[in-house]
Protein backbone atom coordinates (compact mmCIF):
# COMPACT_ATOMS: atom_id res chain seq x y z
CA UNK A 1 0.00 0.00 0.00
CA UNK A 2 1.04 3.50 -0.74
CA UNK A 3 0.46 6.02 2.01
CA UNK A 4 -1.45 8.73 0.93
CA UNK A 5 -1.43 10.20 4.58
CA UNK A 6 0.92 9.27 7.18
CA UNK A 7 1.30 10.24 10.83
CA UNK A 8 3.79 9.26 13.62
CA UNK A 9 3.66 9.58 17.20
CA UNK A 10 1.24 12.19 16.32
CA UNK A 11 -0.15 13.83 19.75
CA UNK A 12 -2.44 16.41 20.34
CA UNK A 13 -4.20 18.25 23.02
CA UNK A 14 -5.76 21.12 24.53
CA UNK A 15 -4.55 22.43 27.60
CA UNK A 16 -5.05 19.29 29.70
CA UNK A 17 -7.67 17.68 27.73
CA UNK A 18 -6.29 14.71 25.57
CA UNK A 19 -7.29 14.56 22.21
CA UNK A 20 -5.24 12.00 20.48
CA UNK A 21 -2.32 10.15 21.81
CA UNK A 22 0.78 8.46 19.98
CA UNK A 23 -0.54 7.96 16.81
CA UNK A 24 1.10 5.90 14.06
CA UNK A 25 -1.07 5.26 10.83
CA UNK A 26 -1.23 4.93 7.31
CA UNK A 27 -3.47 5.54 4.84
CA UNK A 28 -4.05 4.69 0.97
CA UNK A 29 -6.35 4.97 -1.81
CA UNK A 30 -9.98 3.22 -1.11
CA UNK A 31 -12.12 4.26 1.82
CA UNK A 32 -10.86 3.86 5.24
CA UNK A 33 -13.36 4.50 7.56
CA UNK A 34 -12.51 6.03 10.99
CA UNK A 35 -14.92 4.70 13.96
CA UNK A 36 -14.92 5.24 17.63
CA UNK A 37 -17.48 6.61 20.17
CA UNK A 38 -18.01 10.46 20.59
CA UNK A 39 -14.95 12.24 22.25
CA UNK A 40 -12.52 9.26 20.68
CA UNK A 41 -10.40 11.63 19.02
CA UNK A 42 -11.71 11.08 15.34
CA UNK A 43 -12.01 14.51 14.77
CA UNK A 44 -8.92 15.84 16.12
CA UNK A 45 -6.99 13.47 13.56
CA UNK A 46 -9.31 14.85 10.94
CA UNK A 47 -8.55 18.19 11.97
CA UNK A 48 -5.07 17.80 11.91
CA UNK A 49 -5.05 16.11 8.75
CA UNK A 50 -7.37 19.36 6.69
CA UNK A 51 -4.65 21.82 8.60
CA UNK A 52 -6.74 23.28 11.21
CA UNK A 53 -4.78 22.12 14.05
CA UNK A 54 -1.14 21.68 14.73
CA UNK A 55 0.28 18.35 16.24
CA UNK A 56 1.40 19.05 19.92
CA UNK A 57 3.79 15.89 19.31
CA UNK A 58 4.64 13.82 15.94
CA UNK A 59 3.39 14.62 12.96
CA UNK A 60 0.94 14.26 9.92
CA UNK A 61 1.69 14.12 6.09
CA UNK A 62 -0.41 14.35 3.44
CA UNK A 63 1.43 13.02 0.03
CA UNK A 64 4.59 13.96 1.78
CA UNK A 65 3.89 17.44 3.28
CA UNK A 66 3.26 18.77 5.88
CA UNK A 67 -0.37 20.16 5.71
CA UNK A 68 -0.31 23.29 8.27
CA UNK A 69 0.26 26.06 6.78
CA UNK A 70 0.26 24.65 2.82
CA UNK A 71 -2.59 25.59 1.03
CA UNK A 72 -1.43 24.70 -1.99
CA UNK A 73 -2.36 20.78 -0.93
CA UNK A 74 -6.01 21.51 -0.85
CA UNK A 75 -6.17 21.75 -4.79
CA UNK A 76 -6.07 17.55 -3.84
CA UNK A 77 -7.66 17.41 -0.58
CA UNK A 78 -11.72 18.10 0.39
CA UNK A 79 -12.88 18.25 3.68
CA UNK A 80 -16.01 17.87 4.72
CA UNK A 81 -16.34 19.49 8.56
CA UNK A 82 -18.22 18.30 11.51
CA UNK A 83 -19.85 21.80 12.33
CA UNK A 84 -22.92 22.78 11.29
CA UNK A 85 -21.80 25.95 9.90
CA UNK A 86 -22.10 28.34 6.84
CA UNK A 87 -22.16 31.58 5.79
CA UNK A 88 -26.16 31.90 6.47
CA UNK A 89 -27.05 35.32 4.68
CA UNK A 90 -25.37 33.49 1.28
CA UNK A 91 -27.82 31.25 -0.88
CA UNK A 92 -26.66 27.92 -1.46
CA UNK A 93 -25.50 28.84 -4.93
CA UNK A 94 -23.42 31.58 -3.66
CA UNK A 95 -21.71 29.75 -1.16
CA UNK A 96 -20.66 26.99 -3.58
CA UNK A 97 -19.91 29.38 -6.04
CA UNK A 98 -17.47 31.13 -3.56
CA UNK A 99 -15.88 27.94 -2.64
CA UNK A 100 -15.45 27.01 -6.46
CA UNK A 101 -13.83 30.47 -7.16
CA UNK A 102 -11.38 29.88 -4.16
CA UNK A 103 -10.21 26.52 -5.32
CA UNK A 104 -8.93 28.36 -8.73
CA UNK A 105 -11.91 27.88 -10.98
CA UNK A 106 -12.89 30.62 -12.43
CA UNK A 107 -15.83 31.84 -15.09
CA UNK A 108 -18.06 28.83 -16.80
CA UNK A 109 -15.88 26.61 -15.32
CA UNK A 110 -16.73 27.69 -11.37
CA UNK A 111 -20.40 27.37 -12.35
CA UNK A 112 -20.09 23.79 -14.20
CA UNK A 113 -18.46 22.48 -10.95
CA UNK A 114 -20.90 23.95 -8.68
CA UNK A 115 -23.49 23.17 -10.49
CA UNK A 116 -22.35 19.86 -10.44
CA UNK A 117 -21.57 19.51 -7.08
CA UNK A 118 -25.31 20.44 -6.13
CA UNK A 119 -26.73 18.22 -8.32
CA UNK A 120 -24.69 15.25 -6.75
CA UNK A 121 -26.24 15.89 -3.13
CA UNK A 122 -30.04 17.01 -4.62
CA UNK A 123 -29.56 20.79 -3.72
CA UNK A 124 -29.61 21.95 -7.38
CA UNK A 125 -33.14 22.93 -7.02
CA UNK A 126 -32.90 24.86 -3.78
CA UNK A 127 -29.61 26.59 -4.74
CA UNK A 128 -31.02 29.84 -4.75
CA UNK A 129 -32.74 30.08 -1.43
CA UNK A 130 -30.91 31.46 1.81
CA UNK A 131 -28.56 28.80 3.39
CA UNK A 132 -30.29 29.72 6.76
CA UNK A 133 -33.39 28.86 5.25
CA UNK A 134 -32.09 25.21 4.81
CA UNK A 135 -33.24 22.23 6.77
CA UNK A 136 -30.02 20.45 8.72
CA UNK A 137 -29.93 17.75 6.22
CA UNK A 138 -29.69 20.02 3.65
CA UNK A 139 -26.72 22.19 5.74
CA UNK A 140 -24.87 18.67 5.59
CA UNK A 141 -25.33 17.88 2.75
CA UNK A 142 -24.26 21.64 1.17
CA UNK A 143 -20.88 20.91 3.27
CA UNK A 144 -20.19 17.44 1.33
CA UNK A 145 -21.60 19.59 -1.94
CA UNK A 146 -18.35 21.68 -0.86
CA UNK A 147 -15.78 19.32 -0.69
CA UNK A 148 -16.76 17.28 -3.32
CA UNK A 149 -16.67 20.68 -6.07
CA UNK A 150 -13.04 20.02 -7.25
CA UNK A 151 -12.95 16.26 -7.18
CA UNK A 152 -10.08 15.91 -4.63
CA UNK A 153 -7.99 12.66 -4.66
CA UNK A 154 -8.05 12.31 -0.96
CA UNK A 155 -11.83 13.27 0.94
CA UNK A 156 -12.50 13.54 4.59
CA UNK A 157 -15.53 13.38 5.79
CA UNK A 158 -15.82 13.83 9.19
CA UNK A 159 -20.03 12.33 10.12
CA UNK A 160 -21.11 13.15 6.77
CA UNK A 161 -24.14 11.04 7.50
CA UNK A 162 -25.23 12.73 10.43
CA UNK A 163 -28.78 13.98 9.98
CA UNK A 164 -29.33 12.92 6.43
CA UNK A 165 -32.48 11.35 5.72
CA UNK A 166 -32.42 7.62 4.65
CA UNK A 167 -32.81 7.82 1.07
CA UNK A 168 -30.06 10.94 0.53
CA UNK A 169 -28.14 8.65 3.35
CA UNK A 170 -28.00 5.89 0.81
CA UNK A 171 -27.46 8.04 -2.25
CA UNK A 172 -24.22 9.70 -0.48
CA UNK A 173 -22.87 6.35 0.69
CA UNK A 174 -22.72 5.14 -3.09
CA UNK A 175 -21.21 8.42 -3.45
CA UNK A 176 -18.46 7.56 -1.08
CA UNK A 177 -18.04 3.90 -2.68
CA UNK A 178 -17.95 5.63 -6.03
CA UNK A 179 -14.61 7.76 -4.99
CA UNK A 180 -12.97 4.35 -3.79
CA UNK A 181 -13.80 2.79 -6.43
CA UNK A 182 -12.23 5.66 -8.48
CA UNK A 183 -8.86 5.13 -6.33
CA UNK A 184 -9.27 8.26 -4.42
CA UNK A 185 -8.45 8.33 -0.86
CA UNK A 186 -11.85 8.30 1.55
CA UNK A 187 -11.35 8.66 5.17
CA UNK A 188 -14.92 8.74 6.55
CA UNK A 189 -15.54 9.36 10.52
CA UNK A 190 -18.64 7.86 12.50
CA UNK A 191 -19.53 6.47 15.88
CA UNK A 192 -22.43 4.11 14.09
CA UNK A 193 -20.71 0.59 12.90
CA UNK A 194 -23.40 -0.30 10.07
CA UNK A 195 -22.70 2.90 9.10
CA UNK A 196 -19.02 2.35 7.89
CA UNK A 197 -19.73 -1.01 7.91
CA UNK A 198 -21.74 -0.63 4.97
CA UNK A 199 -18.99 1.87 2.92
CA UNK A 200 -16.02 -0.42 3.24
CA UNK A 201 -14.02 -3.30 5.28
CA UNK A 202 -11.20 -1.37 6.01
CA UNK A 203 -11.55 0.53 9.51
CA UNK A 204 -9.48 2.15 12.63
CA UNK A 205 -10.79 2.28 15.93
CA UNK A 206 -10.06 5.11 17.45
CA UNK A 207 -10.38 5.14 21.80
CA UNK A 208 -10.11 7.73 24.60
CA UNK A 209 -7.44 8.75 21.23
CA UNK A 210 -5.93 6.04 20.61
CA UNK A 211 -5.60 3.67 17.79
CA UNK A 212 -7.92 0.58 19.31
CA UNK A 213 -7.55 -1.56 16.77
CA UNK A 214 -6.90 -1.57 12.55
CA UNK A 215 -7.66 -3.33 9.37
CA UNK A 216 -10.24 -5.59 8.17
CA UNK A 217 -13.52 -5.20 9.12
CA UNK A 218 -14.13 -8.94 9.58
CA UNK A 219 -11.09 -8.59 11.79
CA UNK A 220 -12.63 -6.08 14.16
CA UNK A 221 -16.09 -7.72 14.14
CA UNK A 222 -15.00 -10.61 15.43
CA UNK A 223 -13.52 -8.54 18.57
CA UNK A 224 -17.06 -6.53 18.60
CA UNK A 225 -18.95 -9.56 18.23
CA UNK A 226 -17.66 -11.30 20.95
CA UNK A 227 -18.91 -8.37 22.53
CA UNK A 228 -22.86 -9.66 24.45
CA UNK A 229 -25.26 -6.78 22.27
CA UNK A 230 -28.33 -6.14 24.35
CA UNK A 231 -31.55 -6.08 21.71
CA UNK A 232 -34.95 -4.21 22.72
CA UNK A 233 -37.52 -5.81 20.82
CA UNK A 234 -41.23 -3.98 20.92
CA UNK A 235 -44.05 -6.43 20.02
CA UNK A 236 -47.62 -7.24 20.69
CA UNK A 237 -46.66 -10.75 22.06
CA UNK A 238 -43.41 -10.07 23.94
CA UNK A 239 -43.60 -13.51 26.04
CA UNK A 240 -44.36 -15.63 23.32
CA UNK A 241 -41.08 -14.27 21.30
CA UNK A 242 -39.10 -14.80 24.54
CA UNK A 243 -40.27 -18.58 24.69
CA UNK A 244 -39.20 -19.32 20.98
CA UNK A 245 -36.33 -17.00 21.51
CA UNK A 246 -34.40 -18.47 25.12
CA UNK A 247 -34.49 -21.89 23.83
CA UNK A 248 -31.02 -20.93 21.24
CA UNK A 249 -27.15 -20.76 22.69
CA UNK A 250 -26.88 -17.10 21.76
CA UNK A 251 -29.43 -15.86 24.27
CA UNK A 252 -28.00 -14.99 27.40
CA UNK A 253 -30.69 -13.66 28.94
CA UNK A 254 -33.65 -11.89 28.43
CA UNK A 255 -35.89 -9.07 30.45
CA UNK A 256 -39.12 -7.84 30.26
CA UNK A 257 -39.69 -3.44 29.86
CA UNK A 258 -42.99 -2.71 33.01
CA UNK A 259 -44.37 -1.55 29.89
CA UNK A 260 -45.30 -5.18 28.92
CA UNK A 261 -45.06 -4.79 25.30
CA UNK A 262 -40.99 -4.68 25.09
CA UNK A 263 -38.43 -7.50 25.73
CA UNK A 264 -34.49 -7.01 26.12
CA UNK A 265 -32.56 -9.67 24.90
CA UNK A 266 -28.61 -10.29 25.71
CA UNK A 267 -27.21 -11.86 23.01
CA UNK A 268 -22.85 -13.44 22.68
CA UNK A 269 -23.90 -13.24 18.65
CA UNK A 270 -25.49 -10.62 16.99
CA UNK A 271 -26.27 -11.81 13.27
CA UNK A 272 -27.06 -15.23 14.42
CA UNK A 273 -29.41 -13.59 16.45
CA UNK A 274 -30.90 -11.33 13.95
CA UNK A 275 -31.26 -14.20 11.94
CA UNK A 276 -32.75 -16.18 13.87
CA UNK A 277 -35.34 -13.17 14.86
CA UNK A 278 -35.83 -13.14 11.19
CA UNK A 279 -36.61 -16.60 10.75
CA UNK A 280 -39.18 -16.33 13.51
CA UNK A 281 -40.76 -13.09 11.85
CA UNK A 282 -41.30 -14.98 8.90
CA UNK A 283 -42.57 -18.50 9.79
CA UNK A 284 -44.18 -17.80 13.07
CA UNK A 285 -45.91 -14.75 11.71
CA UNK A 286 -44.70 -12.66 14.78
CA UNK A 287 -45.78 -8.89 14.90
CA UNK A 288 -42.50 -7.11 15.96
CA UNK A 289 -42.95 -2.80 15.98
CA UNK A 290 -39.71 -2.24 16.36
CA UNK A 291 -35.82 -3.47 17.40
CA UNK A 292 -33.66 -1.25 18.68
CA UNK A 293 -29.79 -1.80 19.89
CA UNK A 294 -28.66 0.30 22.77
CA UNK A 295 -25.82 -1.03 21.74
CA UNK A 296 -25.25 0.53 18.02
CA UNK A 297 -23.55 3.65 20.11
CA UNK A 298 -20.30 2.49 20.16
CA UNK A 299 -18.93 3.37 23.77
CA UNK A 300 -20.69 0.15 25.32
CA UNK A 301 -18.77 -1.79 22.55
CA UNK A 302 -15.46 0.01 23.51
CA UNK A 303 -16.07 -0.40 27.58
CA UNK A 304 -16.40 -3.84 26.87
CA UNK A 305 -13.22 -4.75 25.00
CA UNK A 306 -11.30 -2.57 27.52
CA UNK A 307 -12.57 -4.47 30.43
CA UNK A 308 -14.55 -1.77 31.92
CA UNK B 1 -9.07 25.16 -16.08
CA UNK B 2 -8.95 28.94 -15.97
CA UNK B 3 -7.22 30.46 -12.96
CA UNK B 4 -8.42 33.64 -11.72
CA UNK B 5 -7.15 35.80 -8.53
CA UNK B 6 -8.66 35.05 -5.35
CA UNK B 7 -8.39 38.58 -3.48
CA UNK B 8 -11.06 40.35 -5.57
CA UNK B 9 -13.40 36.84 -5.24
CA UNK B 10 -12.98 37.06 -1.31
CA UNK B 11 -13.68 41.41 -1.31
CA UNK B 12 -16.18 40.53 -3.62
CA UNK B 13 -18.07 38.32 -1.78
CA UNK B 14 -17.60 39.61 1.71
CA UNK B 15 -18.44 43.47 0.67
CA UNK B 16 -21.74 41.99 -0.84
CA UNK B 17 -22.79 39.69 2.14
CA UNK B 18 -21.44 41.82 4.65
CA UNK B 19 -24.43 44.23 3.72
CA UNK B 20 -27.03 41.85 4.48
CA UNK B 21 -25.50 41.64 8.23
CA UNK B 22 -27.67 42.82 11.13
CA UNK B 23 -24.50 44.55 12.43
CA UNK B 24 -23.88 46.97 9.44
CA UNK B 25 -28.03 48.06 9.62
CA UNK B 26 -26.86 48.47 13.58
CA UNK B 27 -24.08 50.85 12.01
CA UNK B 28 -26.10 52.38 9.09
CA UNK B 29 -28.71 53.85 12.06
CA UNK B 30 -25.65 54.89 14.11
CA UNK B 31 -23.84 56.85 11.34
CA UNK B 32 -26.85 58.73 10.75
CA UNK B 33 -27.05 60.20 14.59
CA UNK B 34 -24.77 62.57 13.51
CA UNK B 35 -26.65 63.45 10.24
CA UNK B 36 -30.17 63.85 11.74
CA UNK B 37 -28.21 66.07 14.68
CA UNK B 38 -26.97 68.47 12.04
CA UNK B 39 -30.24 68.45 10.10
CA UNK B 40 -32.02 69.97 13.43
CA UNK B 41 -29.38 72.43 13.67
CA UNK B 42 -29.55 73.62 9.63
CA UNK B 43 -33.59 73.68 10.27
CA UNK B 44 -32.92 75.54 13.98
CA UNK B 45 -30.71 78.06 11.99
CA UNK B 46 -33.20 78.67 9.14
CA UNK B 47 -35.91 78.91 11.42
CA UNK B 48 -33.63 81.85 13.32
CA UNK B 49 -33.74 79.78 16.86
CA UNK B 50 -30.29 79.34 16.41
CA UNK B 51 -27.64 82.77 15.39
CA UNK B 52 -26.29 82.87 12.25
CA UNK B 53 -23.40 79.86 11.64
CA UNK B 54 -24.29 78.15 14.18
CA UNK B 55 -25.14 75.12 11.99
CA UNK B 56 -21.34 75.29 10.79
CA UNK B 57 -20.16 75.68 14.40
CA UNK B 58 -21.94 72.61 15.45
CA UNK B 59 -20.32 70.56 12.65
CA UNK B 60 -16.94 71.94 13.86
CA UNK B 61 -17.37 71.27 17.43
CA UNK B 62 -19.80 68.53 17.83
CA UNK B 63 -19.77 66.74 14.62
CA UNK B 64 -16.01 66.18 14.87
CA UNK B 65 -15.89 65.14 17.70
CA UNK B 66 -18.49 62.12 16.81
CA UNK B 67 -17.32 60.82 13.71
CA UNK B 68 -13.43 61.23 15.31
CA UNK B 69 -13.46 60.28 18.47
CA UNK B 70 -16.82 58.09 18.46
CA UNK B 71 -17.63 56.70 15.28
CA UNK B 72 -14.77 55.89 13.51
CA UNK B 73 -13.12 54.25 16.34
CA UNK B 74 -16.45 52.28 17.10
CA UNK B 75 -17.09 51.35 13.31
CA UNK B 76 -12.94 50.07 13.36
CA UNK B 77 -13.65 48.30 16.44
CA UNK B 78 -16.39 46.49 15.47
CA UNK B 79 -15.45 45.63 12.13
CA UNK B 80 -11.99 45.03 12.28
CA UNK B 81 -12.47 42.84 15.40
CA UNK B 82 -14.85 40.77 14.17
CA UNK B 83 -13.15 39.85 11.05
CA UNK B 84 -11.58 36.48 12.10
CA UNK B 85 -13.62 36.41 15.42
CA UNK B 86 -17.13 36.39 13.36
CA UNK B 87 -15.62 33.17 11.47
CA UNK B 88 -14.89 31.63 14.80
CA UNK B 89 -17.90 32.29 16.28
CA UNK B 90 -19.94 30.78 12.98
CA UNK B 91 -17.24 28.09 12.72
CA UNK B 92 -16.96 29.18 8.94
CA UNK B 93 -13.21 29.62 9.48
CA UNK B 94 -12.84 26.23 8.10
CA UNK B 95 -14.07 27.05 4.56
CA UNK B 96 -11.43 30.04 4.16
CA UNK B 97 -8.57 27.82 5.52
CA UNK B 98 -9.40 24.31 3.27
CA UNK B 99 -9.19 26.13 0.16
CA UNK B 100 -5.76 26.50 -1.73
CA UNK B 101 -5.85 30.23 -0.86
CA UNK B 102 -2.63 31.59 1.69
CA UNK B 103 -4.38 32.45 4.80
CA UNK B 104 -3.19 36.22 4.24
CA UNK B 105 -4.56 36.43 1.16
CA UNK B 106 -8.51 35.45 2.88
CA UNK B 107 -7.41 37.98 5.78
CA UNK B 108 -6.38 40.98 3.80
CA UNK B 109 -9.49 40.38 1.79
CA UNK B 110 -11.93 40.37 4.22
CA UNK B 111 -10.13 43.48 5.34
CA UNK B 112 -10.58 45.22 2.49
CA UNK B 113 -14.20 44.72 2.33
CA UNK B 114 -14.90 46.05 5.80
CA UNK B 115 -12.80 48.61 5.87
CA UNK B 116 -14.35 50.07 2.27
CA UNK B 117 -17.98 49.64 3.83
CA UNK B 118 -17.03 51.32 7.33
CA UNK B 119 -15.70 53.98 5.26
CA UNK B 120 -18.80 54.16 3.16
CA UNK B 121 -20.96 54.03 6.45
CA UNK B 122 -18.97 57.23 7.66
CA UNK B 123 -18.32 58.96 4.17
CA UNK B 124 -21.44 59.41 3.43
CA UNK B 125 -22.94 60.34 6.76
CA UNK B 126 -19.86 62.77 6.78
CA UNK B 127 -20.73 64.29 3.37
CA UNK B 128 -24.30 64.76 4.22
CA UNK B 129 -23.61 66.45 7.93
CA UNK B 130 -20.80 68.69 5.43
CA UNK B 131 -23.69 69.56 2.69
CA UNK B 132 -26.23 70.85 5.96
CA UNK B 133 -23.56 72.28 7.83
CA UNK B 134 -22.12 74.33 4.17
CA UNK B 135 -25.22 74.79 2.54
CA UNK B 136 -24.34 78.36 2.21
CA UNK B 137 -20.98 78.05 0.92
CA UNK B 138 -21.07 75.26 -1.25
CA UNK B 139 -20.21 77.68 -4.54
CA UNK B 140 -17.03 78.18 -2.41
CA UNK B 141 -13.78 75.76 -3.34
CA UNK B 142 -12.49 75.72 -0.03
CA UNK B 143 -15.37 74.41 1.78
CA UNK B 144 -14.88 71.11 -1.04
CA UNK B 145 -11.13 71.64 -0.20
CA UNK B 146 -12.44 71.25 3.86
CA UNK B 147 -14.17 68.02 2.57
CA UNK B 148 -11.97 66.30 0.95
CA UNK B 149 -9.59 66.93 3.86
CA UNK B 150 -12.29 65.56 5.95
CA UNK B 151 -12.56 62.37 4.37
CA UNK B 152 -9.12 61.90 3.63
CA UNK B 153 -8.43 61.67 7.55
CA UNK B 154 -11.51 59.65 8.26
CA UNK B 155 -10.05 57.35 5.86
CA UNK B 156 -6.86 57.38 7.59
CA UNK B 157 -8.20 56.86 10.25
CA UNK B 158 -10.46 54.03 9.78
CA UNK B 159 -7.70 52.31 8.28
CA UNK B 160 -5.32 52.40 11.10
CA UNK B 161 -7.88 51.71 13.64
CA UNK B 162 -9.31 48.91 11.79
CA UNK B 163 -6.02 46.98 11.22
CA UNK B 164 -5.60 47.49 15.08
CA UNK B 165 -8.47 46.09 15.50
CA UNK B 166 -8.31 43.14 13.02
CA UNK B 167 -4.73 42.38 14.78
CA UNK B 168 -6.10 42.61 18.34
CA UNK B 169 -8.99 40.03 16.95
CA UNK B 170 -6.57 37.29 14.96
CA UNK B 171 -4.60 37.32 18.15
CA UNK B 172 -7.82 36.94 21.05
CA UNK B 173 -11.45 35.95 21.46
CA UNK B 174 -11.99 39.14 23.70
CA UNK B 175 -10.28 41.46 21.41
CA UNK B 176 -13.58 44.02 21.42
CA UNK B 177 -13.19 44.34 25.73
CA UNK B 178 -9.45 45.18 24.85
CA UNK B 179 -10.66 47.53 21.85
CA UNK B 180 -13.41 49.46 24.41
CA UNK B 181 -10.51 49.93 27.05
CA UNK B 182 -8.08 50.99 24.23
CA UNK B 183 -10.73 53.81 22.72
CA UNK B 184 -12.52 55.33 25.80
CA UNK B 185 -9.70 54.78 27.91
CA UNK B 186 -6.00 55.15 26.24
CA UNK B 187 -7.13 57.37 23.67
CA UNK B 188 -9.47 59.74 25.71
CA UNK B 189 -6.96 59.58 28.54
CA UNK B 190 -3.27 59.60 27.27
CA UNK B 191 -4.02 62.53 24.24
CA UNK B 192 -3.99 64.85 27.63
CA UNK B 193 -1.47 63.60 29.16
CA UNK B 194 1.83 66.17 29.39
CA UNK B 195 5.33 65.53 27.16
CA UNK B 196 5.28 63.84 24.15
CA UNK B 197 2.56 60.83 25.53
CA UNK B 198 -0.05 61.66 23.92
CA UNK B 199 2.35 60.91 20.10
CA UNK B 200 1.60 56.60 21.83
CA UNK B 201 -2.08 57.42 20.69
CA UNK B 202 -3.73 57.86 16.90
CA UNK B 203 -6.18 60.13 17.96
CA UNK B 204 -3.45 62.60 18.44
CA UNK B 205 -1.94 62.12 14.51
CA UNK B 206 -5.81 61.95 13.68
CA UNK B 207 -6.34 65.32 15.16
CA UNK B 208 -3.21 66.76 13.79
CA UNK B 209 -4.80 66.75 10.60
CA UNK B 210 -7.59 68.43 11.16
CA UNK B 211 -8.18 71.96 10.09
CA UNK B 212 -9.12 73.47 13.88
CA UNK B 213 -6.54 75.58 15.27
CA UNK B 214 -5.28 74.75 18.66
CA UNK B 215 -7.66 76.44 21.42
CA UNK B 216 -10.96 76.18 18.99
CA UNK B 217 -12.99 73.35 19.37
CA UNK B 218 -13.55 71.44 22.29
CA UNK B 219 -11.89 68.21 21.86
CA UNK B 220 -9.08 70.21 19.69
CA UNK B 221 -7.15 71.40 22.67
CA UNK B 222 -3.84 70.79 22.62
CA UNK B 223 -1.33 70.49 25.32
CA UNK B 224 1.04 70.06 22.42
CA UNK B 225 1.11 71.36 18.94
CA UNK B 226 -0.48 69.21 16.48
CA UNK B 227 2.17 67.29 14.78
CA UNK B 228 3.74 68.49 11.10
CA UNK B 229 0.60 67.05 8.30
CA UNK B 230 3.05 64.96 6.08
CA UNK B 231 4.20 63.39 9.85
CA UNK B 232 0.76 62.81 10.71
CA UNK B 233 0.09 61.08 7.07
CA UNK B 234 2.87 58.76 7.74
CA UNK B 235 2.36 57.72 11.27
CA UNK B 236 -1.04 56.78 10.49
CA UNK B 237 -0.09 55.04 7.11
CA UNK B 238 2.83 53.80 8.58
CA UNK B 239 1.13 52.48 11.92
CA UNK B 240 -2.12 50.81 9.84
CA UNK B 241 0.13 49.09 7.97
CA UNK B 242 2.40 47.61 10.64
CA UNK B 243 -0.67 46.68 12.17
CA UNK B 244 -1.84 44.74 9.01
CA UNK B 245 1.31 43.30 8.63
CA UNK B 246 1.01 42.01 12.61
CA UNK B 247 -2.84 40.75 11.70
CA UNK B 248 -1.45 38.56 9.19
CA UNK B 249 1.81 37.21 10.98
CA UNK B 250 -0.94 36.13 13.63
CA UNK B 251 -3.57 34.86 11.34
CA UNK B 252 -0.48 32.81 9.10
CA UNK B 253 0.76 30.90 12.20
CA UNK B 254 -2.02 30.56 14.91
CA UNK B 255 -4.15 28.00 15.15
CA UNK B 256 -7.88 28.41 15.64
CA UNK B 257 -9.96 25.56 17.72
CA UNK B 258 -13.29 25.81 16.68
CA UNK B 259 -15.61 24.06 19.12
CA UNK B 260 -15.39 20.54 21.60
CA UNK B 261 -13.26 18.87 20.30
CA UNK B 262 -14.18 15.20 19.92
Amino acid sequence: MTAVLKSEKLSKWYGNVLGISDINLEIGSGITGLLGPNGAGKSTFLKIAAGQLKPKIGSLKIFGEEIFGNPGLFRRIGFCPEHDSAYNEMSGWQFILLLARLHGFAGHEAEARSEKALLTVGLLESKDRQIKGYSFGMRQRLRLASSILHEPEILMLDEPLRGIDPLWRIKIMQLIKEYGKQGRTVIVSSHILPEIESMTSEIVLIHQGKIFAKGDIHRIRGLIDSHPHQISIRCPEPRQLAQKLIGSDFVLSVDFDKDGRTLTVKTSQRDHFFNALMGLIVTDKLAVEEITSPDDNLQAVFDYLIGK
Amino acid sequence: MKKQSVLPVIFASFFKSGFKAKRTRVFILLSLIPVVLMLIMRVMETAGSLRGGGAADFFAKATLVLYFQLLIPILALFFGSTIVNEELDNKTLVYLTTVPVRRRTVLLGKYLADFLQAFLLVGSGFLLCFLAASITRLGDAAAWEELGLFLGTALLALFCYSALFTAAGAFMKKSILLGLFFVFGWESVVQYFPGVTQKFTIIHWIKSLLPVPPGEGGFLIFHLQPSPALESVLMLTGAGLLFLFLAVFIFERKEYILSDNA
